[in-house]
């Protein structure tokens, strides 16, 4: 069964997102400090190895308003896993309510193929792609605050703002500049 | 062992004491020592392993060789764990590219040749000497380049390998050593070592192979020092020519010489400039992330006059003095530490300076930045004194690189938006112009998905680059514009030769984008006043563009810019509103007077002017007139959504009285005219003379904005209309 993002009732200012990491060794890292970045609302971050789901809390579980798969460049498994979880999302989600974090995106010439095709496929998602720092913890921060900033927008608490609107602005493109995209 | 050296330790402890008592003795006693340091030589199972590589015969057993596993192992540790002297790099490359052993031996000895401090040229000249017996299979030779080039910077100095640039020339034919000798050509060439011969062969290769990167760049070079001979043309911005090569030395090599630094920082001084900072120490510590320091090779009397190598400058006088006979150094990174290097570097304009300098930095920059193993807090901290370095460099030459605007356009698209966010967004702003067929992908695109999802600070950083970025576009149009042929050349080292129109059209596109981002990011921000402040900021430059930078364009501010700041709550968004309207006002003036005198006008769209007198009318009727939301107004709003706002007379809820940013004024001033009211009744401040007062007073208190834009907009008591006659 796929995570649908309307069948359910939003609560009164509270923001659900769902950090989904193969690794698992970041999201709890981002989970802690974006649960400490944010007082004026009641944030509840949920973490998931991959999807679907499982079913037995479906009921129980709230609308999830974000959901970040984070990929780790340096693990051809890690993007494996996200692209297998995305397909048991529905369509509603990529109208503004997904988000892509990538680690490792300065490293080295392994990973480049790796993050062309992952922004080819945030680009064909219409979703953004949020590049971050994962080692240092200003890196850690920074993530939050953008991961809340997004969630912020797609929980529907900014006024006059929608993921969609949001996400139409901040989706990914792939320069179609040869020159600058390649490296070395 | 221990029980035979223990003595001998002690006797020459003993002897050197009587040293200073007893002169007859010391003969006896130098040679107790020369005989202890002999035989702690022996036992140094490095030295011995050194020794043994020395002299070990060709064709000795390799499989099952256990003295040679023992040596070996010995060697491998030191070198991995406190890099090799320059003694034992000689021994081990001479063992390595002499194929003593097999060959899978040899490349596990190149593997570990980790330098740790300098490599000896002598070293260097033996393995070429190796190379051109041609005993070596290909993938050995390669990897010999590769090594050459990522020790290249420690290499001692560089005279005799100049000297050899022919026989490392002839290696160019060879398919598989082209790009890496190429690149060794590149960082050896001098203008003497260019040929006729040598361009015929490039060029000959080049129609073999194709448009090779290397091969580009290498002629690109030539052509530098010796344009007669090079006729080809080249891209003004090239693909980056030469790879990287040190990936299999790189880690080992940065972690030797991290835990090296504290003991070399003694023996490297930058001793030059004004600027002392321990510049050199860092050439130990990263191989790339550093300024050398400042060292050239004497020139072996290949010219006739005497060079002045640029580190033994020491004053200003004197570089003015030997300007003619200065010797560069031989890595062009040690300028930027520099500044005396760098008025030098200014004031020559040679263009292959330029060019090494701008390669050295691409490259610098790249491997740092874009191409870093770990990220840990040492490195932040080196990357921002070497990016402020940078910045103060390019401020000193008063332009950018343009190996840092390719650097900077890759390093947004895989920024999180805080790594050295400070030095980034001033490098940012420092870029020359872009032309506006590229901006939208090379910048705009990159720094929106930055933009909308990074926080208010980030926001007012990213405004304030821009703006910064605008006014030196501007500064550069207007020191460079010649009046007839259009054309700028924004920076010297590459000359990026734009018309007027080209100008222009970038011009309009950063102001456009920043109006659009600016007009969103309120919205989502909503409408912070302190975002609202920079976004007025950029305004400021944009509406003296025609003024104060001869730039015959005036473009006007966004309807989600303007009224946000008219409708603000801070008194200081309105008053500086004002001020900006008031020079939109004096730039159009005087634009419609050009064109009415001169011949060539110039063409501001009525959209324009119509734009400009709507917004006129809007802060006239909602400060002054009291008509806010009536129909010309920009804001319209039903008339049964108004009334159900339960405002009486909303019309009057934005004049000078009532708006939310001045109505502490309006009761302040209430109070002082009324001191024994108990009651307030702000209407009151209107009738008669009272208002003459109160804008007055509103005047004292350091409105300056509001009141340029009162009195010089319209005179007092005329009609709306008039306004609008007036500028059109």
């Amino acid at each position: 069964m796929s995570l649908k993002p309307f069948n359910k009732l939003p609560e009164l200012n509270t923001a659900n997102v769902l950090l989904v990491e193969n690794e698992e060794r970041f999201q709890k890292k981002l989970a802690d400090a974006i649960v400490l970045l944010e007082n004026n609302v009641n944030v509840i971050v949920r973490l998931a190895r991959s999807l679907p789901l499982p079913l037995e809390n479906a009921e129980s579980r709230p609308r999830i308003d974000l959901v970040v798969f984070i990929v780790h460049l340096n693990s051809e498994q890690s993007l494996l896993s996200a692209e297998t979880s995305l397909k048991h999302l529905d369509s509603g989600y990529f109208l503004g309510k997904v988000c892509f974090l990538v680690t490792g995106a300065r490293c080295g010439t392994l990973p480049y193929e790796r993050l062309t095709s992952l922004k080819k496929m945030a680009a064909t998602l219409n979703s953004p792609l949020l590049m971050t720092e994962d080692k240092t913890a200003e890196g850690v921060n920074t993530a939050a605050q953008r991961v809340l900033a997004v969630l912020r927008v797609a929980a529907g608490l900014v006024p006059m703002a929608t993921g969609l609107y949001l996400s139409s602005l901040t989706r990914c493109t792939v320069p179609n500049d040869p020159d600058w995209q390649n490296q070395d | 062992m221990s029980k035979k050296s223990n003595p001998s330790r002690l006797d020459m402890n003993a002897s050197s004491e009587n040293d200073s008592s007893n002169s007859g003795r010391s003969d006896r006693s130098l040679r107790v020592a020369e005989n202890s340091r002999k035989k702690r030589e022996a036992e140094d199972p490095f030295l011995l392993a050194l020794k043994y590589f020395s002299r070990v015969e060709e064709g000795t057993p390799w499989r099952g060789n256990d003295v040679l596993e023992r040596h070996m192992a010995v060697v491998e540790r030191v070198a991995l764990s406190q890099g090799l002297p320059p003694e034992a790099i000689t021994v081990m490359l001479d063992f390595a590219l002499s194929l003593r052993m097999r060959t899978q031996f040899c490349v596990r000895t190149l593997k570990i040749l980790i330098p740790a401090s300098a490599v000896p040229q002598d070293a260097v000249i033996q393995g070429v000497s190796w190379l051109c017996v041609g005993k070596m299979t290909v993938s050995m030779q390669v990897m010999f380049l590769r090594w050459v080039l990522t020790v290249f910077d420690l290499i001692d100095s560089k005279d005799q390998l100049r000297a050899i640039y022919g026989f490392i020339f002839s290696f160019v034919t060879e398919e598989s050593l082209c790009p890496y000798v190429c690149h060794l050509l590149y960082l050896l060439t001098r203008k003497e070592s260019i040929r006729p011969y040598r361009v015929r062969k490039l060029l000959e290769l080049q129609t073999k192979m194709g448009k090779q990167p290397f091969l580009m760049h290498l002629l690109a070079l030539y052509k530098i020092f010796s344009p007669e001979l090079v006729t080809l043309s080249f891209p003004s911005k090239m693909k980056s020519g030469f790879k990287n090569h040190n990936s299999t030395w790189k880690a080992a090599l940065s972690a030797v010489q991290r835990r090296n630094n504290v003991e070399v920082t003694s023996d490297l001084r930058l001793t030059f400039g004004p600027r002392e900072q321990p510049v050199s120490k860092k050439r130990k510590m990263r191989s790339h992330l550093t300024m050398p320091a400042l060292s050239s090779v004497p020139q072996s009397g290949s010219s006739g006059r005497k060079a002045l190598p640029l580190e033994q400058l020491r004053a200003f006088p004197q570089l003015l003095e030997n300007l003619d006979r200065i010797e560069l150094p031989a890595q062009m990174g040690s300028m930027l530490g520099s500044s005396l290097a760098l008025h030098y570097l200014d004031c020559v304009r040679d263009s292959s300076a330029f060019l090494r300098l701008n390669f050295w930095l691409g490259h610098a920059l790249h491997e740092e930045f874009l191409f870093c193993r770990e990220a840990s807090s040492q490195n932040t901290v080196e990357g921002t004194r070497f990016l402020n370095t940078l910045i103060s460099t390019q401020r000193l030459l008063q332009e950018g690189f343009s190996s840092t605007e390719v650097f900077l356009y890759r390093f947004l698209r895989v920024w999180d938006g805080s790594l050295l966010r400070p030095e980034i967004l001033t490098l940012l702003s420092d870029i020359p112009v872009v032309p506006s067929s590229r901006i939208k992908d090379l910048l705009f695109e990159p720094l929106m998905q930055l933009f909308f999802t990074s926080s208010l600070f980030f926001k007012c950083s990213v405004i304030e680059c821009l703006n910064s970025m605008l006014l030196k576009w501007l500064t550069w149009h207007s020191v460079y514009a010649l009046e007839d042929e259009l054309d700028i050349s924004v920076s010297s080292q590459n000359p990026v030769n734009m018309t007027l129109s080209g100008l222009m059209d970038s011009v309009v596109e950063l102001v456009q984008f920043v109006g659009r981002i600016a007009t969103i990011g309120l919205q989502l921000e909503g409408y912070h006043t302190l975002l609202l402040s920079f976004t007025l900021d950029f305004y400021e430059t944009v509406c003296d563009m025609y003024l104060k930078y001869n730039l015959p364009l005036v473009l006007m501010p966004p309807a989600g810019v303007f009224y946000p700041a008219l409708l603000s709550t801070s008194p200081v968004s309105v008053d500086r509103l004002c001020h900006v309207m008031h020079k939109y006002r004096t730039n159009l003036v005087s634009a419609k007077h050009q064109e009415k005198q001169t011949e060539k006008p110039f063409h501001i769209s009525r959209k324009t002017y119509r734009k400009f007198n709507q917004y006129v009318v809007s802060i006239v009727s909602c400060l002054w007139n009291s008509r806010a939301f009536q129909p010309g107004m920009g804001i319209e709003l039903g008339e049964d959504l108004l009334t159900r706002s339960k405002v009486s007379e909303y019309w009057g809820a934005f004049n000078l009285i009532h708006h939310p940013a001045f109505v502490s004024y309006a009761i302040d001033f209430h109070q002082k005219c009324w001191p024994e009211r108990k009651e307030l009744d702000l209407n009151s401040i209107k009738a008669g003379r009272r208002w003459d007062w109160y804008t007055e007073f509103l005047f004292c208190r350091g409105f300056q904005g509001v009141k340029e834009f009162v009195q010089n907009s319209f005179s007092r008591r005329s009609s709306i209309r008039e306004v609008g006659t007036d500028s059109q």
